[in-house]
């Protein structure tokens, strides 16, 4: 049953794959800009041009350049996503396989911990205020999940660097650090292991590193949590207070169990759909984190993302979607099976 | 447990619980607040089994879970004493009372699946309540709720105990509470409306479980329902709620031969203008006038996404409708019953059949072409509320028929739509009304007048009273019946409630699985049932009536199991009754059934009954 | 009272009420115009309510009347670079209420010019996916084929994708313009309403007032938009406030990346990116303006989606 399931959701899941890289391929193709003008300038000669087009593979029709992409039925030497490659960046010239894999931990890392931070303060919170409505956790939550549902992280983080960084600089107090990277310019960062650089430091021994990266941590992380804690401790709020309402929580009561088994009870059924929310929100972040990164000057996938637009730099964006749909689409999978898990209704 | 006892030694002894002026209020924020429960005082003595009656929204439910010492949020106890065994509840500290609830007080809710914890095994919560009044260990409490599970009927216990509660029929999961509620032996049972959405079958199998299984144990009940038949088969007495408060309290027999007071008085006297009322109009029919409506050999599979197997509503039906006559659709869930009505007005299209009405196969037709007879073929919904347009006022609701189906002018559907008014009874004040600002009866008046607006020849009527009170259920009853007899409409009348049937219907259809079982007169169908199926549903129909409890008979005919769900692979091979019918034999089980004339002109679908083996013989008392 | 079921100091919303009261206690009323009555008396008792209503007429007031009221051209360098808030020229010229910018605009002028960028890009964009996806998810719901199965899973492809990246690939490859914008925000925000509307429209389906409007005699496309469709709007016009505050707030983060519109336009999410290299620098006032603009604007916008849900759920 199980293994039915998980097969036909990756099956789904590579069908969307290649919906997503084939109206990704045509759309970055149909919008009108125009690469070689921007590689090699408005003034360049129709020669350069020429030449530079050829080196791109953009002498091509477009259907041929989407087999080469897709790597069947080549025209060049250069290998296709079948081939396990999504190709060589325009500007750099690296494959994006590899600088993708570079700058992708270093989001992960960081939404990992919000949202594990955000789902362990939303759960307390929420359950308070779920079983004391109208109390001071009731009013504060429910303010809360209205208020930093939708707000400007980007602001909220300019903010955060103005008073951890340069306020409390100024009056002397223990500061954050620079807002410029994810451990300060003098430390060598270890070899990567996970990419998580938190983890790695651990792993390597290196535990100045650790602390180090901690303290830059902390503000991005911060400002995630801040704005993604919102909706997620009002979904617990809701769910909590629609399940102490229910008829089998009264039945429960009604029945004599004691207030920690009914209490026990309730948590079950509203556990799981704040787990999906966490999930959704996770995969929103992955590319929706640019701003923070920005700020921080983290150098994640969303920076290196946007850097390839503005570069136009076409396969750097087909690559960077593609990754970053593949693993929301994985993280939906995960939870999907873990809901399935903790909840019997749902069917395989 | 000592301690109790002797307390309960004292004065109050004869009763096992005494509720005093109980007073429940629910604060508004805006506005002032709601008394549900007012005043409220009974008593009830060991062993006894009492029906809570009312309409809805009377109170009953919210008194009846006071007795526990619990209201939903946000209502509050405001004033009253519940003494159980002497001592009083709504005084008593918090541990107190959880021990006693469900050790000493047990109870069943209605819809029982929403009392079962979605995503817990049922076993678990079996195990856990007896865990929270008995000092066992998990295991022993596993093994108690298996025991139970057979105690109340179930079959596979052991599988069964490790269901969910959406695996179970509803009918399955009111065993599992019963099993909760009675895990401890309690003194009193409170069974809130414990059969509502149950079968008639089912119904009589969970009461008689139910009823057997407390006087073991001497448990009193305390029966919360609407129902009246529910009460005369079963309850010692009876007492009604209405507005929040006792107003009546009396023995069953002497309730039901000169009820007290005037609400009581009303819904029996209504009962009995209904069954007038339906008296008047029968036989008036011209048995041998061409009918107005023939089906013809209709049937309807529905195909099951991602299976090859088909859900089968209705098999071959056959049956025709005279003029003016009514003719009754019975049978339970997964009958096909409501398939058959839809199937003839083409809201569900017909996998095969002629639907001939007036001469005219209309099941051939385009579905645009179809359209145009809509205004001579018409329905009445079962949910009242759920079938009218909820932005459309009653006037609205009205226009939209007439502009369809006739040429009238403005001024002239005005006209029109003041005259339906006051055909269904409707204050001409509710021509601007929005569906939920009416009662349910209004609305289903509206529906109805939506439903004669076009001047049909033939109504569907889509368990039209089932949604209703009894109360407001016999006053549609004499509506339909004077709108028959007025303008001559033909109906097909399409319930589980026998009742109403028996009221006003000429002819009776039985359904069992999509097939049809019986045919017959109203006589022939109630008084002398042929099929075993038909004996069995009749049997197992609570009538109103304390002449003949069904508690108080010999035999408690009833078939045993559950209905099978009507998908391909689920059927029976041969008869559709084998494994639940009392008369079967082995040759049953390979040997397809046909519908069968019998000398008296009615069918049956049974080929014992055919050859005459099960001889016709009234319903035992 | 022993029981705590119902604790203590909870103050019952309309909606605890509706579920718990027994039928008889709804007494029936006398229709009146209701709407009207309801919404003023919500925005006079719920506090919340009634600051997002403010917020929504101020937002739409400036968005208007903004650049006409301001004090300076939100365009046009005063010549006084990096003044703080609250400096006053001296020359008879208008008061720099929040300070100037590293290039001598008014901040004050901008923040109040920016809601007819920011505002009639998110407005019209979610008036837009508000209206295609209402109709695409009508069909999709009430029409069950083939066709409409196509449509379903495009919808779903388009959810799949990373919605900040997407917005930023197809405003910054089509030219940042505002009307580039404004596509790419219906784009990102349809599948939403086609997938509410569905859903609504499913659930409406299996309702007896369907069934009962074509056993009238209307046909198909009388029903899906005459019965259904006014049946379904609610979650649309819900989602549709929540949307016109996500979509400001996409506006302004895209701009702040500098894939959204041009400098110098006044417009929020420009203004904090310019004012971002200032912040380490102590000038706080460049940034903190525009944010708080954004923040109170979003809050507005999400406290009236709430109070529009609680009342229509």
């Amino acid at each position: 049953m199980v293994q039915r399931f998980i097969v036909k959701r990756v099956l789904i899941a590579l069908l969307q794959l290649i919906g997503i890289s084939l109206v990704v391929f045509f759309v970055i193709r149909g919008l009108g800009a125009d690469p070689v003008a921007r590689i090699v300038g408005m003034n360049a000669t129709a020669e350069a041009v020429q030449q530079a087009k050829e080196t791109l593979g953009l002498h091509e029709s477009q259907m041929q350049q989407l087999a080469n992409y897709l790597g069947i039925f080549r025209t060049t030497t250069r290998e296709g996503i079948i081939q396990g490659s999504l190709g060589e960046s325009w500007v750099t010239g690296s494959p994006i396989f590899e600088e993708v894999t570079r700058f992708l931990p270093i989001t992960l890392e960081l939404i990992t911990y919000a949202l594990l931070i955000a789902f362990l303060l939303a759960l307390p919170l929420g359950m308070s205020s779920g079983t004391r409505p109208g109390g001071a956790a009731d009013k504060f939550t429910f303010v809360w999940g209205l208020f930093a549902g939708s707000q400007p992280e980007f602001w909220w983080g300019l903010m955060f660097v103005f008073v951890f960084f340069f306020v409390f600089q100024d009056f002397g107090l223990p500061s954050a650090p620079a807002p410029l990277g994810r451990i300060n310019p003098l430390l060598t960062a270890p070899d990567p292991i996970t990419g998580f650089i938190m983890i790695d430091s651990l792993l390597r021994g290196r535990f100045d590193v650790w602390i180090d990266a901690g303290k830059h941590l902390m503000l991005p992380v911060f400002t995630l949590v801040f704005v993604v804690s919102g909706p997620i401790v009002k979904l617990v709020r809701q769910n909590m207070q629609r399940v102490l309402r229910s008829d089998y929580i009264l039945y429960a009561r009604s029945a004599g169990l004691p207030n920690k088994k009914v209490a026990r009870y309730a948590l079950r059924a509203a556990l799981a759909p704040a787990m999906t929310l966490t999930a959704i929100i996770y995969g929103f972040l992955l590319g929706g984190a640019v701003p923070v990164e920005l700020i921080y000057s983290l150098g994640g996938i969303g920076e290196y993302s946007i850097r390839s637009i503005l570069n136009l730099d076409f396969p750097a964006i087909q690559g960077t979607v593609l990754v970053i749909a593949m693993v929301s689409l994985l993280i939906y999978l995960a939870i999907d099976i873990l809901h399935a898990f903790l909840d019997p209704r749902i069917t395989f | 447990m000592v301690a109790l006892e002797k307390e309960a030694s004292g004065s109050s002894s004869r009763y096992i619980l005494e509720a005093r002026d109980i007073t429940v209020r629910f604060p508004i924020v805006e506005g002032p607040d709601v008394y549900a429960v007012k005043n409220f005082n009974l008593a009830v003595k060991p062993g006894e089994f009492i029906g809570l009656m009312g309409e809805p929204g009377c109170g009953k439910s919210t008194a009846a879970m006071s007795f526990l010492g619990l209201v939903r949020p946000p209502g509050v106890i405001d004033q009253g004493t519940v003494e159980f065994m002497g001592r009083n509840i709504l005084t008593m500290g918090e541990e107190e009372v959880r021990q006693l609830r469900g050790r000493d007080i047990g109870m069943i809710v209605q819809n029982p699946r929403y009392s079962l914890h979605p995503m817990m095994r049922v076993g678990d919560q079996i195990a856990n309540v007896y865990r929270a009044h008995n000092d066992v260990s998990k295991k022993e409490a596993w093994a108690h709720a298996v025991e139970m599970l057979r105690m109340v009927g179930i079959n596979d216990p052991e599988r069964r105990v490790k269901a969910y509660a959406h695996e179970l029929s509803s009918g399955m999961a009111q065993r599992v509470l019963i099993a909760i509620a009675l895990s401890s032996r309690p003194k009193l049972l409170i069974a809130d409306e414990p059969t509502s959405g149950l079968d008639v079958t089912i119904q009589a199998q969970f009461l008689d479980q139910m009823w057997d299984s407390c006087r073991q144990t001497n448990s009193a009940v305390v029966l919360v329902t609407q129902d009246l038949g529910i009460v005369a088969n079963y309850c010692d007495r009876v007492v009604i709620v209405h507005e929040g408060t006792v107003v009546e309290d009396a023995d069953v027999f002497t309730f039901f031969k000169s009820p007290q007071h005037g609400y009581s008085r009303r819904i029996l006297e209504l009962q009995r203008e209904a069954q007038a009322a339906g008296e008047a109009v029968l036989g008036k029919i011209d048995p041998k006038a061409s009918p107005i409506l023939d089906v013809q050999d209709l049937s309807k599979l529905f195909p099951i996404r991602g299976s090859e197997s088909k859900v089968h509503a209705v098999e071959h039906a056959d049956f025709e409708l005279r003029p003016g006559e009514c003719l009754g659709l019975v049978g339970e869930s997964g009958s096909g019953k409501t398939t058959i009505g839809r199937c003839v007005l083409r809201l569900v299209e017909p996998t095969q059949g002629k639907i001939v009405f007036q001469g005219k196969n209309l099941a051939d037709l385009q579905s645009s072409e179809f359209r145009k007879f809509r205004g001579d073929l018409q329905i009445v919904f079962q949910d009242p509320l759920d079938s009218l347009n909820p932005r459309w006022t009653v006037h609205q609701v009205l226009t939209e028929p007439l502009k369809l189906h006739t040429n009238l002018s403005e001024a002239e559907r005005e006209d029109r739509i003041t005259e339906l008014l006051k055909l269904v009874g409707l204050e001409p004040s509710m021509r601007f009304a929005l569906p939920r600002e009416m009662s349910a009866g209004r609305q289903q008046r509206t529906s109805i007048a939506r439903a004669i607006a076009s001047n049909p020849d033939f109504i569907v009527l889509d368990e039209p009273t089932s949604a209703l009170t009894p109360e407001t259920t016999a006053e549609i009853i004499q509506l339909l019946m004077d709108l028959s007899a007025k303008l001559g409409i033909a109906y097909l009348f399409i319930s589980h409630d026998l009742t109403t049937v028996k009221y006003i219907c000429h002819r009776v259809v039985v359904l069992y699985l999509g097939q049809i079982v019986e045919v017959g007169t109203k006589d022939q169908v109630f008084n002398r049932p042929r099929h075993p199926y038909s004996r069995a549903l009749l049997a197992s129909h609570l009538f109103p009536d304390t002449a003949n409890r069904r508690v108080d008979r010999e035999v408690r005919e009833s078939l045993k199991g559950e209905i099978p769900s009507p998908i391909t692979e689920n059927l029976p091979k041969g008869c559709y009754l084998y494994g639940r019918c009392p008369a079967q034999l082995d040759k049953c089980r390979d040997m397809p059934q046909e519908l069968a004339q019998l000398d008296d002109g009615r069918s049956v679908r049974c080929w014992r009954v055919a050859q005459g083996d099960l001889p016709e013989e009234p319903l035992p008392h | 009272m022993n029981e705590n079921v119902n604790p203590p100091g909870h103050t019952p919303t309309p909606e605890d009420i509706d579920q718990h009261i027994e039928p008889h206690m709804v007494v029936e009323t006398v229709p009146t115009k209701r709407r009207q009555i309801d919404l003023w008396r919500k925005f006079k008792e719920e506090k919340l309510f009634a600051f997002g209503v403010i917020i929504v007429f101020l937002s739409v007031f400036l968005a208007v009347l903004g650049p006409t009221i301001s004090p300076y051209d939100p365009n046009f360098a005063t010549g006084r670079v990096s003044v703080p808030p609250l400096t006053d020229p001296g020359n008879g010229e208008p008061v720099h209420w929040f300070g100037t910018d590293n290039s001598g605009l008014d901040i004050f002028s901008r923040t109040i010019s920016a809601p007819r960028t920011d505002l009639s890009i998110a407005l019209t964009a979610a008036l837009f996916s508000m209206f295609l996806g209402t109709v695409i998810g009508l069909l999709c719901g009430f029409f069950r084929n083939i066709i409409t199965e196509i449509i379903m899973r495009i919808s779903d492809l388009l959810q799949a994708f990373p919605v900040f990246i997407t917005a930023m690939i197809l405003v910054a490859l089509s030219g940042r313009s505002t009307w580039n914008i404004i596509i790419a925000l219906t784009i990102v925000y349809m599948p939403i309403f086609i997938r509410l509307t569905r859903a609504e429209v499913l659930g409406q389906m299996p309702r007896g007032y369907v069934e009962a409007a074509r056993a009238v005699g209307n046909s198909e496309m009388i029903v899906a938009f005459r019965h259904v469709l006014p049946n379904s709007l609610v979650p649309s016009l819900i989602q549709l406030s929540t949307t016109v505050g996500f979509a400001i707030l996409l506006t302004s983060g895209l701009s702040f990346v500098g894939a959204g519109v041009r400098p110098p336009t006044p417009e929020w999410g420009l203004m904090i990116a310019l004012g971002a290299p200032q912040i380490i620098l102590g000038e706080w006032w460049q940034s903190i303006f525009p944010g708080v603009a954004i923040s109170l604007t979003i809050f507005g916008y999400a406290a009236v989606g709430h109070g529009l849900e609680e009342d229509y759920r």
